[in-house]
């Protein structure tokens, strides 16, 4: 047998996973005006997904300007061109297709959905959003009181409520640990001069990614995009300066939010951790697939399987350009509230200190790669990822190699991972968002010092 | 008992349509996804829909067995089986079936409706012997042990607290049903009541489980890459020996007749009034659905739709709108949804729902309205069928809820002959306030216990 018949053979042995992730052809190119263009041409259904990722979010909001990012993406489908807002609308509806705006943390993603046929027409209505916004007085105001409506609705939302304040709570001052929305008073001084500044800096080729999937031919789709933005000006300022990593914790702190009224309280506790570049964040994913990832994880295991304390446990890394944090979360009622919390985190603590098991971790790896196809199935799936790896400056065959980097991860590494990157209990912060009466006295006898808020208080909130 | 006898015969209808599936690529191209179809001899329906795009497959098993199928005093029931289902049956034992399905790189869950219980995976294609030896292993043999019950009853009370006790929206939902419906088991919530979650026996749930799991009684989907007819010779093996059960007795879902409005209050700790509509509409099968669904569309369906349009933009008294009418075996409810903005009542919000519903009677909708609404109607149809697993689980509601997996292909052509006066007269006929039923929320602000205040002041949280 020679060397290459070895090398057919084992292949046929590896799992049917793991070398059967097929990618669409993928092209990239760059106008001269900085814009970075991404198309992959699929042909399973008639649908084109344009994604476009503005390198400016919530961290570029100034300071006592917070919801800046958000309130600007909201208004720029408000009215475009010679379209009236309600013209524009119709436009996109019209076509059966969709166009909005949201803005992230570290970005802003302005995406749309149209038939293939429309494919011109929608680019050309992005066109008007990404560089001929109106921004009317009057759609802003709207957008304000809908922003602000949104801040108010949201207290109504326990798991809401409760990942706003863990932000507040383990960013501090960091722009990560900012709410998107922002807060009452910063929403409300926000002007249209604001917003058109916003827009008017950020919104340049030259910190834009578009990416477009679906049933498309490359070239033409490069072709339109020359004519459609290439002539759109850049701008030497519009890639912003990002903020440095955020602090790490150094000492445990515990937050209870008083929701007098809620028979179930949220959990979540977690620390700094990495970012989205980092070469640990895939095996570090990996080896918490095992502590709290899908229905098989230690954390259901132990809170949900054996105990029935909760209907749902899981943990992950939440990995941004700058940085990043290792989170769990879970509910449970009031009266189990601090005995979920200190199971989750003693799981977890056993989990860091001793050598992760072979056999839990090989089922990891074999769950995550083949799930990994079914994560790319669909355009619009496609596309966030492939612009992602643009905007995160990660290997341009991220994708392809996804699997067999997923198979290295063995225990060794594993185990390094988790105590690398997993907090030991000490230097955590956490948040329970429940009613306050019935948790404060157990909550302050097992994990020392509790700081108690109304949900109000979580803007601005500092640790 | 084997199926040996009718081998040829199974394949009772094969569609024959397998390019079907948008091969025109123009608008004019109906959506439907062919099928292969298969009958074991003990009744179980087998559905194949081939899709060689990913190295994936999903399956879904479908039982005519939601919380229609439940009586007082076992509420729940359906629900509650369904998480049971997950707990080992003979050949894999309790809390395994997770394990193995991650283990081979696939991923499970289930989900309950008023009509159904469905259990769905999705996994490389090379795992499908092991995910159908798994699923016929606990439909042949469940555990329905004490240890699995009262496991699963402590869960579900948390996903009730979760999903309808601390949420607004789905409080009033259960409210809405409970006074839309007096006699009819479409009245009470899936997740059920909670004294009845209590109170639910092993005998009851081993009686529900020889009553609804039964091969005749279910529906087994299979999407992606996979042969039909090695699909069936598997299928066939391994659930060909089930045997076939009588047919569970017919639900009588008949009401008495509405003579007037009814309205319920909800009172809620919340932000923002809301109300929640629900008229006495048809069934899934009915005639008029299909003009309803337009009717749907046309007053909620995007920014430029009727309501959202007036309630959102032009007079400004509500954050967002929804219509939609409920596919159900049942006659379900036609539910417009609408939140106010700050500062508006819940009688701002009727009063215009009431305008824009009237308004859609009087006078025949403009063409480039319908126009509108059927495409969007399209395009949301094929946004459903971007997956194996959208396809497989609308191969599986048709089949269930519509009678016929084939109706799907239907859907386009039904809502295309909707003219502007079936509109009128569908509109006139079903959304007028004698078939209606009003939830109401009341916000009710919370106070914030004296015992919480002075912990938040000492530690200087700003108020």
């Amino acid at each position: 047998v020679n060397a290459a018949g070895i090398g057919i053979a084992l292949a046929l042995l590896l799992p049917a996973t793991a070398h059967a992730v097929q990618l669409p052809p993928v092209t990239r190119a760059t106008l001269d005006n900085g814009l970075r263009v991404i198309v992959a041409e699929t042909r399973e259904l008639p649908l084109v997904e344009l994604y476009v990722m503005v390198g400016s979010g919530a961290a570029q909001d100034p300071v006592g300007k917070e919801g800046l990012a958000s309130l600007t993406a909201d208004a720029v489908t408000r009215g475009a061109g010679t379209l009236s807002a309600e013209d524009f609308a119709r436009a996109v509806e019209s076509l059966g297709g969709s166009l909005g705006a949201q803005a992230g943390t570290d970005g802003t993603i302005v995406n749309g959905e149209f038939l293939a046929e429309d494919f011109p027409t929608g680019l050309d209505l992005l066109r008007k959003v990404l560089r001929d916004a109106t921004l009317a007085d009057d759609e802003i105001r709207r957008a304000r009181d809908d922003q602000l409506a949104a801040l108010v609705a949201a207290l109504e939302d326990p798991s809401t409520v409760a990942e706003r304040c863990f932000g507040a709570f383990l960013y501090g001052d960091h722009p990560y640990g900012r709410w998107l929305d922002g807060t009452k008073a910063s929403v409300q001084s926000i002007t249209r001069d604001d917003v058109k500044a916003f827009y008017d800096r950020w919104y340049r080729p030259n910190n834009t990614i578009v990416t477009v999937v679906g049933d498309v031919r490359a070239a033409d789709v490069l072709e339109r995009m020359r004519v459609a933005l290439g002539d759109w000006e850049s701008r030497p300022d519009a890639v912003p300066e990002r903020a440095g990593p955020p602090a790490p914790i150094t000492a445990r702190r515990t937050l209870l939010v008083d929701q007098p009224d809620a028979s179930q309280a949220q959990i979540r506790v977690g620390s700094i951790a990495m970012a989205r570049n980092a070469p640990d964040l895939l095996p570090s994913q990996v080896v918490n697939t095992v502590l709290g990832g899908g229905f098989s994880s230690k954390l259901i295991e132990e809170l949900r399987v054996k105990r029935s304390l909760t209907y749902g446990a899981s943990s992950m890394f939440v990995a941004r350009l700058t940085g990043g944090d290792f989170r769990i979360s879970t509910f449970s009622k009031n009266a189990t509230a601090v005995e979920t919390l200190a199971l989750a985190l003693e799981v977890q603590q056993a989990f860091r200190t001793q050598p992760v098991d072979a056999k839990l971790l090989g089922k990891a790896r074999t769950f995550l790669a083949g799930q990994f196809p079914l994560k790319l199935e669909t355009p619009d799936a496609l596309a966030g990822r492939l612009a992602e790896i643009e905007f995160f400056g990660l290997p341009k065959d991220d994708l392809e190699t996804y699997v067999s980097r997923v198979e290295a991860v063995g225990p060794d590494v594993a185990h390094q991972m988790a105590e690398r990157h997993m907090p030991t209990a000490d230097r955590v912060a956490i948040v329970v968002a429940g009613k306050a009466s019935e948790i404060k006295p157990a909550l302050e006898e097992q994990f020392g010092p509790v700081r108690v808020v109304a949900r109000e208080e979580c803007e601005g909130l500092r640790p | 008992v084997s199926s040996s006898g009718k081998t040829g015969a199974v394949l009772a209808r094969l569609v024959l349509a397998v390019a079907v599936l948008l091969a025109g690529r123009g608008p004019a191209a109906a959506v439907s996804i062919p099928a292969e179809e298969f009958t074991l001899d003990n009744g179980l329906r087998l559905l194949v829909h081939v899709d060689r795009s990913a190295p994936v497959v999903s399956s879904y098993i479908f039982f005519r067995a939601g919380s229609r199928n439940e009586r007082r005093g076992t509420t729940g029931i359906a629900h509650l089986f369904e998480h049971m289902m997950f707990n080992g049956g003979k050949k894999f034992g309790p809390g395994v079936f997770d394990d193995v399905i991650e283990g081979h790189g696939g991923s499970t869950n289930g989900f309950t409706t008023r009509d159904m219980t469905a259990y769905l995976n999705n996994f490389p294609t090379a795992a499908l012997p092991v995910v159908l030896d798994l699923e016929a292993d606990r439909v042949a043999h469940l555990a329905i042990t004490p240890e699995n019950l009262e496991q699963e009853r402590g869960i579900v009370m948390e996903e009730r607290r979760l999903r309808i006790d601390n949420d607004v929206e789905g409080a009033m939902n259960e409210a809405l049903y409970l006074q839309a419906y007096q006699r009819s088991p479409y009245r009470w919530n899936t997740v059920g009541f909670m004294a009845d979650l209590e109170r639910i026996t092993l005998e009851e749930a081993r009686a529900f489980f020889q009553t609804y799991y039964a091969p005749n009684n279910a529906v087994m989907v299979l999407s992606g890459d996979v042969d039909p007819a090695a699909a069936h010779a598997l299928v066939k093996k391994l659930f060909g020996d089930i045997p076939r059960r009588p047919p569970p007795a017919p639900v009588d879902a008949a009401e008495p007749p509405q003579d007037g409005e009814r309205t319920v209050m909800v009172r809620k700790p919340a932000q923002l009034p809301s109300v929640m509509l629900g008229y006495q509409a048809v069934a899934a099968t009915h005639p008029d659905r299909p003009a309803l669904d337009v009717a749907a569309q046309l007053l909620a369906g995007g920014e430029s739709a009727r309501l959202t349009l007036d309630m959102v933009r032009t007079t400004e008294v509500a954050t967002g709108v929804y219509a939609d009418l409920r596919w159900g075996i049942d006659p379900d409810l036609f539910l417009i949804y609408a939140q106010a903005k700050p500062g508006k009542t819940a009688d701002d919000l009727i009063a215009r729902i009431d305008e824009g519903v009237s308004g859609l009677a009087r006078g025949p909708v403009a063409p480039e309205e319908l126009a509108r609404a059927k495409r969007q109607l399209r395009i949301e149809l094929l946004k459903g069928l971007k997956t194996v697993g959208g396809k497989a689980n609308q191969l599986g509601f048709f089949e269930v809820v519509f009678g016929d997996h084939g109706k799907v292909g239907e859907l386009e052509a039904q809502w295309n002959a909707v003219t502007p006066e079936d509109v009128q007269r569908v509109v006139a006929k079903y959304l007028v306030p004698e078939r209606r039923t009003r939830a109401v929320l009341q916000p009710v602000q919370p106070e914030t216990p004296a015992s919480a205040r002075p912990a938040a002041a000492e530690t200087g949280a700003p108020s």
